[in-house]
């Protein structure tokens, strides 16, 4: 009996106890330098427990930077969800299946790139001179200049298009295999009750794969936090603060501009308890 | 006018063809089954007429109207399937209302259409649950009144009954051929299940590898087979069957084969001295010889097998496995001798080669 019970404590709990220090020691260290006054070009420092947070909320950089991470998330999110969703549908509904084996795969590349690679490629693909994506603008305007990513109102949905060119490609493939695990006679009863081929999908397979779907958004939601390099290599956060979302003015304020630390953690503390308080509640919801 | 009328239908995928050359109408209010082993092209067959199917050749129409490139929507039918096929995510009201919903039927018409449907079949508690909540003949209910809030010229269902146990499925049948009798829509029903065709029926289609081998009455086609295969597919326990040559004799015929000589008058069947020929006889026709007359087919039982009333018994004679199913009283113990006789009457003969019926018409 004894046997029995300790066994599974002696393999379970040295692990545990990893994962815990891997996971809980940086993080505990972040909120204790948040509380300080750190910075990079001294060693002294002294305890100023809240005032770096009462700082940030009198930033205007950092408002800025809350509302672009809002919009990233937001844009690049609903973005992937509709390009994968319509184009798994539209593969589903309309190639055959060599077809569709060939679009897999062509879709399957983007995500397979390095994220810095695909942003350098993009970034040339932008280029107002010699860029493939600026060059039917050009030859529409005969040859006008048109630079998504210096102009503020343009180079946040340009980023933005690279990560759906990545993740709603590979989404799309995604879909289309979820679609073809549906049983096909609900399909076949919808269609001889009368519905149209658009109103098959949104009446009966989507909402079949409700699950699935929410846990795909969830993955990109999750990854769509991540998209520093991405932003780093096409903007750096410009033109001007445009596309600086929270960890590119943490990164900037730590290491680039000031080298203040304490500052910068105090901001990725704040991500971290806004982004487990938002997935908390998103997740609590979906479930009921 | 035929409510349904299949002119040279073809059905081929590739280079298989499962379906040649097929000539079929159904009457209105008629009730029939396509019945056939599996792979017949039963279900091929039923789902062309619902649309979900190509037709690669020759012509359907349903209602006086050719519907070979209309949707399954437009065709004034309505299916059940064989695992009900419902709308998982749905409530049972929201399953039921789908398509009416989708031909822009307005709610307050549809509540009522609802509410009398599931009245009918017994559905009311359950308006408000999901699919998944329901027993099989619940949901499989709820796929028939999906069918019928519609008020489809025709009923097309596709082994509606073969995931259900045994005893719901007794039940259902009874609850569909109820239905058939109110509601009198023309019905095609496929089956690989005898049972359920010979008790729903009016006429029976019998399939074979696409082709039709009879169309019939249950009780004519039990009957009058109009071949072997036929023969050897109705009827439980199997026909059997014995490779007999046709003689003349002063009074009738003699057919010889399996260690018997038997004379017939023969004046039901076309037959000819020489002839080789099948002699079909079913199970339950074989009769126990008493004590004082001539046995026809006998040997020794080697198996028995005991099915309350009655009894199986198997036995060799001259290297051929028979069955005859004998009254529970009159069953022989295993390995005795038993002799058994039969009527004229019961018998078929088949062509030895081409397999069908030699009986006059």
């Amino acid at each position: 009996m004894a046997r029995r019970t300790s066994l599974p404590v002696t393999f379970v709990v040295p692990t545990i106890a990893i994962l815990l220090v891997l996971s809980m020691v940086p993080t505990l260290y972040a909120i204790v330098i948040a509380l300080q006054n750190r910075e990079l070009s001294t060693p002294d420092y002294s305890w100023v427990w809240l005032s770096n947070f009462a700082d940030l909320f009198l930033d205007r950089r950092f408002l800025n930077a809350v509302w672009v991470s809002v919009k990233w998330e937001i844009v690049t999110v609903v973005a992937t969800m509709v390009v994968a969703i319509g184009l798994g549908v539209l593969m589903f509904e309309v190639a055959g299946p060599r077809l569709r084996n060939l679009h897999c795969l062509l879709f399957i590349i983007p995500v397979l790139l390095p994220r810095v690679s695909a942003a350098f490629v993009w970034k040339f693909a932008y280029h107002p001179l010699y860029g493939i994506a600026t060059y039917p603008y050009r030859l529409v305007t005969g040859g006008l200049i048109f630079d998504p990513l210096s102009k503020p109102g343009t180079a946040l949905f340009a980023v933005a298009s690279v990560d759906v060119w990545q993740w709603g490609l590979f989404f799309a493939v995604i879909v289309l295999k979820l679609l073809e695990t549906l049983p096909p006679q609900p399909i076949e009863a919808a269609r001889l009750d009368h519905a149209k081929r658009w109103q098959i999908h949104a009446y009966v397979t989507l909402p079949m794969l409700k699950a699935p779907l929410i846990s795909l958004m969830f993955v990109k939601m999750i990854e769509s936090l991540r998209s520093f390099d991405l932003i780093y290599v096409m903007t750096r956060g410009g033109p001007g603060v445009a596309t600086e979302t929270l960890d590119m003015y943490a990164f900037s304020q730590g290491f680039i501009e000031s080298g203040k630390v304490s500052y910068a953690s105090a901001m990725a503390v704040l991500m971290m308890i806004a982004t487990v308080i938002t997935f908390t509640m998103l997740w609590k919801r979906v479930q009921a | 006018m035929s409510a349904i009328v299949c002119s040279h239908v073809d059905k081929a995928y590739g280079a298989t063809t499962v379906i040649r050359d097929l000539n079929l109408s159904i009457e209105e209010h008629e009730f029939v089954v396509f019945l056939g082993p599996s792979g017949c092209g039963k279900s091929t067959l039923l789902r062309m007429l619902a649309g979900l199917e190509d037709i690669s050749g020759g012509e359907v129409s349903i209602g006086g109207k050719v519907v070979n490139d209309l949707d399954p929507g437009d065709r004034g039918i309505a299916m059940v399937f064989q695992n009900y096929a419902l709308y998982p995510h749905m409530t049972i009201f929201d399953n039921i209302a789908f398509g009416l919903r989708r031909q822009k039927v307005p709610a307050a018409e549809i509540r009522k259409r609802v509410d009398a449907v599931s009245r009918t079949l017994g559905l009311d508690p359950y308006l408000g649950r999901k699919p998944a909540e329901l027993s099989g003949g619940q949901q499989q209910r709820v796929a028939i009144a999906r069918a019928m809030i519609k008020t489809p010229k025709v009923f097309l269902f596709d082994e509606p009954l073969s995931n259900l146990d045994a005893k719901l499925r007794n039940h259902m049948r009874v609850e569909i051929a109820r239905l058939h009798q109110s509601l009198k829509t023309t019905t095609v029903y496929v089956t690989h299940d005898q049972l359920e065709a010979m008790t729903l029926a009016d006429r029976i289609v019998l399939l074979k590898e696409g082709v039709i081998e009879q169309i019939g009455a249950p009780a004519e086609i039990y009957l009058r087979p109009a071949n072997m295969f036929v023969a050897g597919f109705i009827g439980t326990p199997n026909m059997n069957f014995v490779e007999v040559t046709v003689g003349r004799s002063d009074n009738g015929w003699t057919l010889t084969g399996a260690g018997t000589v038997l004379s017939i008058e023969g004046w039901g069947f076309h037959l000819q001295h020489g002839d080789r020929a099948v002699l079909g006889i079913r199970p339950p026709d074989l009769k126990t010889a008493g004590a004082g007359t001539a046995a026809i087919l006998q040997g020794t039982a080697d198996l028995i097998e005991f099915h309350g009333n009655d009894a199986l018994v198997t036995f060799g004679s001259g290297g051929k496995e028979i069955s005859a199913l004998v009254p529970a009283r009159e069953c022989p113990a295993l390995n005795a001798p038993v002799r058994y006789t039969f009527e004229e009457e019961s018998i078929h003969l088949f062509e030895a080669t081409s397999g069908a019926s030699l009986r006059k018409q």
